[in-house]
């Protein structure tokens, strides 16, 4: 279990006359992630996704807030032991492309890590190629076929699925998915979603997928919870199916409004609403942070910053809720007016 | 040249603010015509690789209607920039058009264009987006100045027109037309750049408009307003547009006609509500299950087997596609399927022939 409060992030940009400005990258962000659970990260350019998924795997630092990884508050341990927590949490590279070393074979790719962590554990050098072909094969590739060859021989797909069995060579715990499949080709993207499903109900992994394409989200297995970040604050959450097929909030209705509706298939929702400016960071913080961009603006929304709170009993607006299992993560939105609006496509007759 | 650039960008500016009435920009000059039609025939381009001349368009044929958004979908490496490419008889070395026609109404077959009279084809006939083209304007000058180069290197008399022009194109995509005019390319988001790279193809009043991802890189609402304007001006400009695209949903969402490529062939081709509602080639209908989307049972997407080809992978002989077929037949081993034409739909597919065994029409996956 990996859990996070308050994480705050500023980036000072410098270099500029009037002696730069700070770009508010998190604006204390609460998360926690359940053994084996999934949780995903959307939210347009910008809005602290790689951020928030490069401190939760321990390369990058933050102002204040605290990271409990197991139990243990991160700030209680030294340097050393820390890093050796964060260990258990691997980030995956976006680019299959570029996070492979193109003049390694798959097989020294493999090795180093393993011999590093034989030595560690103290288990004879057979260990590592047995181990090298076992990691092929539980991300469904065929080790005789992949260990020999060089990363430029392999298809987008594979290599994807080779730097996650390099990740897995430490024996994470969890895995920090950025933009992992938004590289892939569509005919292979799903078996590489499959594959971290299948990785979370086989060895109890848990995922922490980053994404702006907010289907795939629904691909990476069941109880899946979603975290829509809007420039560094968490606007909405819940179940990855409430929140998609019952968005609340209007940034979160935006973004799905603007997927592609596959006519033939699909009609447009009915509700789908746009935002009535461009994304621009530059504008001051008072209010709700979409309160610009925002159809439904009152005068409250500028003058009051709206804290997540859980979506209301009976329901709002003409949908209803999906029904809550026990135990599972609340919906919860950050906007005081919230309303549910049908705007993912429906299918065609 | 006696009017410097920065007078002729400030001359041109209207001494009141743009205001209601008709929205300039919307129409292309009176003299412009109907929006072309193109007819692509046995069109082959190969580039030159360590293992020889390999074919990276393998006699392309495909006829796209005047007037209308076509997409050019398919995964990466299956020839669709290629393919753009060739319509402006612009594949560099190590390319080389090694076959087939391009015929663009008005300006006739553009493969046997040369020199100049392929340079003033491009944009005053043809105008293009390049892939990337966010990051393909000039960062030394101002998209402005790179207006003017782009006016002085076509010939066009009334500099002062076409700087008006831009700024209504520009105007009616949303945009600070004045600002973005006096603006260099790191002070622009990629949106902007889309919009910018959409005029500069459009300014010199080109009626065939080639966009190469215009919207791969952007952010999905800003993604969703350029491909709101490529519509718009379209139906306004009365354009015949073409766009390419790997993401079949970017392609849904704006054209009327698909063409579906694989390994340097079109494999189908028809109206974009029958293609994704009844897909009829394999490939096609693979891909389509392959979408994640937003509603459904995520259980019943299957990815497709097998790998994507490579020039060097691809099949010499035969269907380059039958590696990855649930209904290949011996036939598709040795012989390559011809596009066949039923109605609006055409598909290069033995399977789909109209004479193909009951076994493999029957099927529906
Ligand atoms: N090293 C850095 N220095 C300065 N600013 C940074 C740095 N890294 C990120 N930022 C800024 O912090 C904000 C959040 O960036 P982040 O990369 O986390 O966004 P993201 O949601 O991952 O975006 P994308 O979808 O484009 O990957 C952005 O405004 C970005 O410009
Ligand atoms: N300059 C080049 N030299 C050698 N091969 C090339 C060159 N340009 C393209 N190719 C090859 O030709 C094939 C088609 O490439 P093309 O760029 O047309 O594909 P595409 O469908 O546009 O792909 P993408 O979606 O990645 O843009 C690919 O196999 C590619 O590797
Ligand atoms: S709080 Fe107000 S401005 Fe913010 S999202 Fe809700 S309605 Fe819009
Ligand atoms: S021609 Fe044969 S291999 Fe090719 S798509 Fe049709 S059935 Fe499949
Ligand atoms: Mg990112
Ligand atoms: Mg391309």
């Amino acid at each position: 279990m990996i859990s996070g409060t308050g994480i705050t992030k500023t980036y000072r940009q410098r270099g500029n006359v009037l002696g730069g400005r700070d770009v508010r990258a998190l604006r204390g962000v609460d998360f926690s992630i359940p053994k084996g659970g999934a949780v995903s990260f959307i939210g347009e350019s910008g809005c602290g996704k790689t951020t928030l998924g490069r401190i939760i795997a321990g390369l990058e630092t933050y102002e204040s807030g605290e990271i409990v990884i197991d139990g243990t508050p991160m700030s209680s341990l030294r340097p050393k032991r820390r890093e050796a927590e964060f260990r258990k949490i691997q980030l995956i590279h976006q680019d299959p492309y570029s996070a492979l070393n193109p003049t390694r074979t798959i097989h020294q790719t493999l090795e180093a890590p393993l011999a590093l962590r034989a030595r560690r554990t103290g288990r004879p050098s057979s260990w590592v190629d047995d181990r090298a072909e076992e990691l092929l094969s539980l991300v469904g590739i065929d080790p005789g076929y992949v260990l020999g060859r060089y990363p430029h021989q392999l298809s987008g797909g594979m290599r994807q699925r080779v730097v996650i069995a390099r990740a897995l060579t430490v024996d994470p715990e969890m895995l920090v998915a950025d933009e992992s499949v938004s590289m892939i080709d569509v005919s292979m993207r799903l078996s590489v979603l499959a594959l971290l499903k299948d990785l979370r109900e086989r060895l109890g992994v848990s995922v922490l997928f980053i994404t702006h394409d907010i289907a795939t989200a629904r691909y990476i297995g069941d109880e899946g919870e979603l975290y829509v970040l809007y420039r560094g604050q968490v606007v909405e959450r819940g179940l990855t199916e409430s929140v998609i097929s019952g968005p609340v909030h209007p940034y979160t209705q935006s973004l799905l409004s603007a997927i592609p509706v596959l006519h033939g298939l699909e009609r447009p929702g009915r509700e789908r609403v746009v935002p009535t400016e461009a994304l621009d960071e530059r504008h001051a913080d008072s209010g709700c942070l979409f309160a610009r961009r925002c159809p439904f603006r009152t005068e409250r929304c500028t003058a009051e910053l709206p804290e997540l709170m859980r979506v209301e009993e009976p329901p709002i607006g003409g949908l209803a809720p999906l029904p809550e299992a026990p135990g599972a993560a609340p919906h919860e939105h950050a906007c005081f007016h919230p309303v549910r609006r049908s705007v993912i496509p429906e299918e065609a007759a | 040249m006696t009017m410097n650039a920065p007078r002729l960008l400030r001359r041109s500016r209207p001494a009141g603010t743009v205001s209601g009435g008709a929205v300039p920009g919307g129409a292309p000059r009176p003299d412009a015509g109907p929006p072309p039609g193109v007819r692509v025939r046995d069109l082959t381009v190969v580039y030159k690789t360590p293992l020889g001349e390999l074919p990276a368009l393998g006699g392309v044929s495909l006829t796209i209607d005047p007037g209308t958004i076509t997409g050019i979908v398919g995964e990466s490496g299956s020839g669709k920039s290629t393919l753009a490419l060739s319509l402006l008889n612009a594949v560099q070395p190590p390319g080389r058009i090694a076959g087939g026609s391009v015929e663009v109404d008005g300006l006739g077959d553009v493969l046997k264009l040369k020199g100049d009279e392929l340079r003033g084809a491009r944009g005053r006939h043809l105008g293009y987006v390049f892939q990337a083209a966010q990051n393909s304007l000039n960062p030394l000058k101002t998209v402005g100045k790179q207006l003017l180069d782009l006016g002085r290197s076509h010939g066009v008399d009334d500099l002062a027109a076409l700087v008006r022009d831009a700024r209504a194109l520009l105007e009616r995509m949303g945009l600070d037309g004045a600002r973005v005019l006096d603006s260099h390319q790191h002070e622009l988001s990629g949106g902007m750049r889309q919009r910018v790279g959409i005029m500069l193809a459009l300014v010199l009043n080109a009626r065939l408009a080639i966009l190469d991802e215009p919207t791969t890189a952007l952010d999905m609402i800003t993604q969703a307003t350029i491909l709101r304007i490529v519509r718009e001006v379209h139906k306004e400009r009365g354009l015949t547009t073409l766009m390419v695209t790997h993401d079949i949903g970017v392609a849904a969402e704006v054209t009327d006609r698909l063409a579906v490529m694989y390994g340097g062939r079109v494999v189908e081709h028809g109206p974009t509500m029958d293609v994704l509602g009844a897909p009829s080639h394999p490939y096609t209908q693979g891909l389509i299950r392959a979408i994640p989307r937003l509603s459904g049972d995520p259980a019943e997407a299957r990815a497709l087997p097998g790998r994507p080809p490579t020039l060097g992978t691809l099949p010499t002989q035969g269907c380059v596609f039958r590696e990855r077929c649930p209904l290949r037949m011996e036939v598709c081993e040795t012989s390559a399927p011809l596009p066949v034409r039923r109605e609006e739909r055409t598909v290069a597919c033995h399977a789909r022939e109209p004479y193909a065994s009951a076994a493999g029409r029957g099927e529906h996956a």
